[in-house]
């Protein structure tokens, strides 16, 4: 098998006939924290939907360890170990903090179909020890003291935890951020850079979108730069920040325009 | 420990066991309808609160189960208590085979397929198919249930038997609520995408509720008919299925107590108020706006949060 984890070769993939991402191809190493920037609008979040199944590329190949991924459905990427968060947080905001969490531990359980009608010994030791891993991954993320709390009474910085630790606690091989940092202010993103730090050393492929540069150069290992749904520039960070293409797209670009 | 909800509800299950001292036989009647239909209504809830299915037949599944006991039984001589598998499996094998093929729409246009669904099983029992629904009149003479010799024949035998089928209609509830499918079940109702991402395969987790939720509303079927010694078309039509329908979303979706409240408002309280005649439907038809209006989640909104108790230690 190769080193990469994840591989994406030439894909394509059009709305209505406009191309939101154009021949794009990236590898991505096991452990890595890679990165993807580029202006709003440039197809970095469709390109996340297309790996995680919400969007099927009419052109290329996703290969994950090798295999051919494209057109799978989401839940089945999910079981692979790819997991994702939102750049506009999802949650299942009425429900408490460890109910959202506990549906990352919905794949690791072992409930039997008859399980929802009936418990059995097995059920109640499976049940237990997925409610326990809730429990470590609230101590994880400071999240203990809002256990009960319907996530979405929650502040923008909390509810981004929340779905982090919910993606975390299916085990993902690869996790999928769509700009984590957004809406964070510096101590909240000081605190986001040293978390990702941490789930990398647990053994996690980290792939983030993020607009924030200073958090980016920080923690990535490889950056790709989208621009128009094209690979305009890819490298080590220090490279592509003074990749004059890179300066250009930035440039030319209104950082305030709507997101895909 | 009892807090407030299990104090309520021990209340109202010593009331309810006693209940059959106290009344004559016309309102012992409405007591065991009251149970049979809070029984339908919390399998609607499994299908429309829980998996967010917006499903309008429900009745369908209903009629399933007290046809399947009249027909094994009038015609071909099983004693009723041989119907009872059979009247749960066949809703179940109809609600899989059915809901199969829309189990994907959004939720307007699932609606008004399973209206249609409904519509037709009303139209099936109507033509007398095969000889055996008895068309319009629907079938008479059911038996009733004899077990060791004993004949449980009377209003108060039905009436305990109601009792416990609700008992383990809420049994399964309980057990859903806390398990990996009834969580499912709630994650892809307040979020489909999100749920997907988290591994939840919508289809899988919308039918299982639709099989499960067939299956409780068939048992309450065969209880249903034997009840009333009857079956007959118009007991299982789409403004039966509006009703339980209602029930839910009135009482609260997903909320046991809810439901229970809901199918009390929309079933026992016309009864009570029967003198006022077709009057009191006006009320109804207000109450049933004002509630949307006034309080959108239910009379009674279910309240999520029920985690195991170690977990709320670090609550502040």
């Amino acid at each position: 098998m190769s080193e990469y984890i994840l591989e994406i070769k030439h894909v394509s993939k059009y709305f209505h006939g406009l191309v939101a991402i154009n021949d794009l191809s990236m590898k991505v190493k096991k452990g890595q924290i890679y990165g993807i920037i580029g202006p709003n609008g440039a197809g970095k979040t469709t390109l996340f939907n297309c790996i995680t199944g919400i969007y099927t590329p009419e052109e290329g190949q996703i290969l994950w360890k090798g295999k051919e991924i494209k057109g799978t459905t989401p839940f089945k990427i999910a079981e692979l170990g790819i997991l994702r968060t939102f750049q506009t947080i999802r949650l299942f905001a009425e429900m408490s903090v460890a109910e959202n969490i506990m549906s990352g531990r919905h794949i690791k359980s072992k409930q039997k179909w008859y399980n929802g009608i009936i418990h059995t010994p097995a059920y109640y030791k499976d049940e237990k020890e997925n409610w326990e891993k809730v429990g470590e991954l609230m101590a994880f993320f400071n999240l203990s003291e809002y256990a009960t709390t319907p996530a979405g009474d929650l502040s923008y910085g909390i509810q981004r935890r929340i779905e982090m630790a919910r993606a975390l606690a299916a085990e993902p091989e690869l996790l999928i951020l769509d700009e984590p940092a957004a809406g964070l202010n510096e101590n909240e993103t000081l605190e986001l850079t040293q978390t990702i730090r941490k789930i990398q050393a647990m053994g996690v492929t980290v792939m983030m979108i993020e607009h924030d540069m200073e958090m980016v150069m920080s923690l990535t290992e490889y950056i790709t730069v989208i621009n128009f749904g094209a690979k305009i520039s890819a490298g080590l960070p220090a490279f592509v920040q003074d990749d004059p293409v890179v300066v250009e797209a930035y440039i030319g670009s209104d950082e305030e325009d709507e997101h895909e | 420990m009892m807090n407030k909800t299990s104090l309520i509800a021990l209340a109202l299950l010593v009331f309810m066991g006693f209940y059959p001292l106290f009344v004559d036989s016309a309102w012992l009647a409405v007591g065991t309808t009251f149970l049979v239909f809070s029984v339908v209504a919390f399998s609607q809830d499994i299908i429309l609160g829980r998996a967010g299915v917006f499903h309008m037949g429900h009745a369908m599944f209903f009629g399933m189960g007290a046809y399947t006991t009249a027909i094994l039984n009038v015609h071909f001589g099983w004693p009723i208590l041989a119907t009872w598998a059979p009247s749960v499996l066949i809703p179940m094998a109809f609600a899989f085979v059915l809901a199969g093929p829309i189990i994907h729409l959004r939720g307007d246009y699932l609606l008004v397929a399973t209206i249609g669904f409904n519509i037709i099983f009303i139209q099936v029992l109507e033509n007398d198919v095969f000889g055996l629904t008895g068309g319009p009149n629907g079938i008479f003479g059911i038996d009733i249930v004899r077990l060791f010799g004993i004949e449980f024949a009377s209003q108060t035998y039905m009436y305990y038997m109601a009792f416990i089928l609700l008992g383990i209609a809420l049994f399964i509830m309980r057990n859903l609520d806390k398990s990996k499918f009834g969580r499912a079940m709630f994650y892809i109702n307040k979020d489909e995408i999100a749920a997907q991402s988290m591994g939840i395969s919508i289809r899988y987790y919308k039918l299982y509720a639709f099989i499960v939720g067939a299956g409780i509303a068939g048992a309450a079927g065969s209880m249903f008919s034997v009840q009333y010694s009857a079956v007959s078309p118009e007991a299982f039509n789409v403004t039966q299925s509006i009703m339980f329908f209602t029930i839910v979303l009135v009482g609260g979706s997903a909320s046991l107590p809810g439901v229970l409240i809901g199918t009390f408002i929309m079933f026992v309280l016309p009864e009570v108020f029967r003198e006022f005649e077709t009057a009191r439907y006006l009320v109804f038809g207000l109450a049933m706006i004002l509630t949307m209006i006034l309080r959108p989640r239910g009379i009674w909104p279910v309240k999520f949060g029920d985690i195991p108790s170690y977990l709320k230690k670090g609550v502040k």
